[in-house]
């Protein structure tokens, strides 16, 4: 099970059984903690529907209520090619 | 000028700190994740010893270093003065060494320069190998840059700019950035870079000596470089960048070099800011992409960790913007006795001393203040006469609350320079950087009688004969009362 956290201005941009595309950063405890990735995945406000946790945090980080599983579907690279 | 003997490097400074009482070692494991930046938090609000910590869970060999110049005595020690001196001290030395001759940096081999003694390229290149704290919990990420130097040269004039531009770790390879558009970096990509689409090369140097990372955020026009060979007295110590032709202070502990990226941006923030607020918005800022890493044997990352007064956001710069604001006040030949900022004030309000000597020169204080390039990180510019003592806020207040006409002495300024930071700005001036700024007018009006129609400060000193003055302090403990220090 991973730990994930995503940051919305509004708790109602993650809705539920939709292909959404968010910026999510890995609680995993280690080096990599608190390191970002673009995503397309799923989520559910039950939180067994998925492996995974996620956790929410408002417009000035202050940490939501609402818990969320997650789907991490396939993970969306931004960056130009040549960059990388 | 006599030999100045500062700190010439962030190893230097330490020792120095350890010395004097000023800082402390901390020898017990410290998490990076908000335990290091919680006790930097709480060391700037109780104003003590900066914290040297030697021991980082899951990064040996690293260490931290905080607070570096939350206090006025740090701040006099980085200048190689005594611990002791006071604010108007530093002050008056600081403003001397800067109108001084500028002194060249040198470049030196890099056999010789600490900063290379270990370098990680291609696929090494992993920030999460370096102990980037979580400085606030809550905040949008963990932050590589709090204390340090942003380096990039102009494309075109070819002049170098250090500049402190925090930096967040998006991932092992990326960082995004709060680079305002006002800033000399925001202008060289916003007038440069991004129009033609090409990428910046930048370096950022972290652990610099405390000179450096002054200049850095100093809002001075000299060339950074040269800036801190006239604060040390001796000049800096420069080596070529492994991938670029930037350079960079060779005694700095850890190095990041890449480009600027042009067509690629990722979030920064929030993040806890020196206004003591998490108040500028999540957004897709600036783009670094780190292409190398180079260190120091044992290196120490430098924390500052800005939040509610006070820690270095509001020290420092509280002092380097007043300075500066001074220079620039006598430059144009303005009668004043002189500018300060209270650090309280999270360097928004500044205070200047004048002699009212013609009509207006409030007024023409403030349109300088608010036009100069200093002009977006204050909004209050309160001005007073020059028998009130600037650094006295109990003066200065009084000043203020009994000779600022509510009707005439307040002058509103609209639509000016604004930044993301302020916390009373709606959110909309905070997306689009639009300000607002207030002069406070604590001058008695040239054109009212002096004898008939100022008011006499009513005062011990103002209202009695020196002889009354003197006969009275000299019984004041025969009358009974203890001795006044
Ligand atoms: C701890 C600290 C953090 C700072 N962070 C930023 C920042 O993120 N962005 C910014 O534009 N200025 C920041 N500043 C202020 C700049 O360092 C300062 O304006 C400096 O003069 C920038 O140089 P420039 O305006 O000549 O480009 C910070 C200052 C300090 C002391």
């Amino acid at each position: 099970m991973n730990q994930w956290e995503v940051f919305v201005m509004d708790v109602a941009e993650l809705a539920e059984g939709q292909d959404l595309e968010l910026t999510i950063r890995t609680l995993n405890p280690g080096v990599q903690k608190y390191t970002y990735k673009r995503v397309r995945a799923q989520v559910s406000s039950s939180l067994d529907q998925f492996a995974d946790q996620l956790q929410v945090r408002l417009g000035r980080g202050q940490l939501s209520k609402a818990r969320f599983s997650i789907r991490v579907i396939e993970e969306i690279q931004r960056c130009p090619a040549k960059y990388l | 000028m006599s030999k100045i003997s500062a700190p010439r490097s962030n190893r230097e400074f330490v020792e120095a700190c350890i010395k004097s009482g000023d800082a402390v070692r901390i020898k017990q494991e410290v998490d990076w994740d908000n335990e290091a930046g919680a006790i930097v938090r709480r060391v700037c609000e109780l104003g003590q010893a900066a914290p040297f910590m030697e021991n980082i869970k899951d990064y040996p060999g690293f260490s931290y270093f905080g607070a570096p110049l939350s206090t006025y005595r740090r701040m006099a020690i980085s200048l190689g003065m005594d611990p002791a001196s006071t604010l108007p001290e530093i002050g008056k030395e600081y403003l001397k060494r800067t109108n001084s001759e500028p002194i060249a940096p040198v470049t030196i081999d890099r056999k010789d320069a600490p900063c290379k003694e270990n370098i990680l390229l291609g696929d090494d290149v992993d920030l999460c190998k370096l102990p980037v704290p979580l400085v606030h919990d809550g905040d949008g990420g963990r932050y590589v840059g709090t204390w340090h130097a942003v380096v990039t040269k102009h494309p075109v004039r070819g002049d170098v700019n250090w500049g402190m531009y925090r930096q967040m770790m998006w991932d092992g390879r990326t960082m995004s950035g709060a680079v305002f558009p006002f800033s000399d970096l925001g202008k060289a990509l916003t007038e440069y870079y991004l129009p033609r689409g090409e990428g910046c090369p930048f370096a950022t140097a972290i652990g610099l000596s405390p000179l450096a990372a002054m200049a850095a955020c100093a809002p001075s026009p000299i060339p950074e470089p040269e800036l801190v060979g006239m604060l040390s007295g001796e000049p800096a110590r420069l080596v070529k960048c492994e991938t670029n032709d930037l350079e960079v202070p060779a005694d700095a502990e850890i190095i990041l070099e890449g480009v600027i990226l042009p067509d690629y941006k990722v979030e920064e923030g929030p993040f806890g800011e020196y206004t003591g607020y998490r108040t500028s918005p999540r957004d897709f800022r600036v783009t670094f992409r780190v292409n190398a890493i180079t260190y120091r044997n044992n290196a120490t990352m430098t924390i500052s960790n800005m939040g509610t007064p006070q820690d270095e956001g509001q020290m420092l710069r509280s002092f380097s913007l007043g300075l500066e604001l001074e220079k620039l006040l006598r430059s144009q030949g303005i009668p004043i006795t002189g500018v300060y900022m209270h650090p309280r004030s999270t360097h928004h309000m500044m205070i200047v001393g004048v002699k009212p000597t013609y009509a207006g020169v409030a007024s023409q204080i403030a349109h300088l203040a608010f036009g100069s390039k200093l002009g977006p990180w204050f909004h209050m510019v309160m001005v007073v006469d020059d028998k009130t003592d600037i650094y006295n806020w109990d003066e200065v207040y009084h000043a203020f609350c009994t000779r600022c006409h509510p009707a005439n002495g307040i002058h509103i300024y609209k639509n000016t320079v604004g930044t993301p930071l302020y916390p009373f700005a709606t959110p909309h001036e905070r997306k689009y950087s639009i300000g607002s700024k207030v002069l406070f007018d604590c001058l008695w009006p040239v054109d009212w009688d002096p004898v008939n129609d100022v008011p006499t400060t009513v005062s011990f000193k103002n209202v009695y004969s020196q002889e009354i003055q003197d006969r009275v302090a000299g019984n004041w403990t025969a009358y009974g009362y203890p001795p006044v220090k």
